[in-house]
């Protein structure tokens, strides 16, 4: 750990967080290859299975919970490649993460 | 404007500062600062496919330069060779440059500061670089002209519960004084760029190696704020050295 300042509401990547995702992220950032794309689109499961991620940070990217792939470690930058496959907003995914539908966190978090 | 500014002074060399957003760098090596030295750099590959626009030249003889510089002042980035540059690069560009359909009117010498992975580095330090890059400017030979573009989103939050975090508020402050008192903003620790401007939001620490690259007087000759473009308030600043 570190004698960082905590910041309510707010994740830093740091190194706790980047050990627990590692291997989520890797996955997300394989996605940045249209020949893994093809074949992540093509068999998911058999997919995923390559990067050993486990139950519960499988059965998320399978659901595309981003609030809970960012709990489990994910990095927004590379799990956003993840909606480059399989198309999602990034407002949308901001909403998730408040836990707030998403025209409310359009209008009361982003003003439109 | 920045267009314009370009059209009037035609520089020769853009130094961009920028941080990769989990595109060019993964998780399996994570430099604090990169200095690019290639011939050119391809647009990568995001997710979406590369965007359609033109590889950039590179300034590798300023980028080796700057890196003896450096690594002789105790300052020891990493030094790239072969490596391709994500849409921190590319936007700030296309805002100076417009989308040329063959060639970038200018070189391109990139600086990465890891911005997503803590430890990042502190707004002193992103100065100090700064100061490093002005003596590398100055002391390299010839003629050329060159623009330094400082990068980074204004206030942002991609996650967490605090996701959707924007402080216009703030952002129009750091747009106001980042040219005359810009001693408040290095001072600043990256918890408090954190708290301020979001947790994507201290990327905006990079904008002070382009300004420790400038004169102690400046002249600001153009600010525009805008928010929030996607998720971020987005603003641009224009500055000459008094
Ligand atoms: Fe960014």
């Amino acid at each position: 750990m570190t004698d960082r300042r905590e910041i309510p509401d707010t994740p830093l990547f740091d190194r706790d967080v980047n050990r627990q995702g590692y291997a989520l992220n890797k996955f997300a950032m394989s996605l940045g290859r249209p020949d893994n794309r093809a074949a992540y689109k093509a068999d998911e499961d058999a997919y995923l299975a390559r990067f050993g991620l486990g139950p519960a940070t499988t059965a998320a990217v399978k659901a595309r919970d981003y609030a809970e792939m960012v709990r489990l470690g994910g990095n927004l930058f590379f799990i956003l490649k993840i909606s480059a496959v399989d198309p999602t907003p990034i407002t949308a995914i901001g909403a998730a993460q408040v836990g707030m539908d998403h025209d409310r966190f359009l209008k009361e978090r982003l003003g439109k | 404007m920045p267009q314009q500014w370009m059209r009037d002074h035609k520089p020769d060399i853009a130094v961009v500062i920028f941080n990769d957003h989990g595109n060019s760098f993964f998780l399996d090596r994570v430099p604090t600062f990169a200095v690019g030295v290639a011939d050119s750099y391809k647009p990568v590959d995001e997710g979406w496919g590369p965007r359609a626009i033109p590889d950039f030249d590179g300034a590798a003889d300023l980028g080796w330069h700057f890196a003896d510089r450096l690594v002789e002042r105790h300052f020891d980035p990493l030094i790239c060779r072969e490596i391709e540059v994500d849409h921190g690069l590319q936007v700030p560009m296309e805002l100076f440059c417009g989308r040329p359909a063959e060639r970038w009117p200018v070189k391109v010498l990139p600086i990465w500061v890891n911005t997503i992975q803590f430890p990042i580095p502190t707004p002193q330090r992103c100065w100090d670089m700064g100061v490093m890059l002005r003596e590398a400017i100055e002391s390299f030979p010839g003629d050329d002209r060159v623009v330094i573009m400082g990068t980074g989103g204004l206030s942002h939050q991609l996650q967490g519960r605090r996701a959707g975090f924007l402080n216009p508020a703030a952002d129009r402050d750091w747009l106001a004084t980042i040219g005359p008192d810009p001693d408040r903003w290095r001072g600043m620790n990256r918890e408090d760029y954190v708290e301020t401007f979001g947790s994507e939001g201290a990327e905006l620490m990079m904008w002070l190696v382009m300004r420790g690259a400038m004169n102690r007087e400046v002249r600001t000759l153009h600010t525009h704020y805008h928010v929030p473009a996607s998720m971020t308030g987005a603003g641009c600043v224009v500055m000459e050295n008094a």
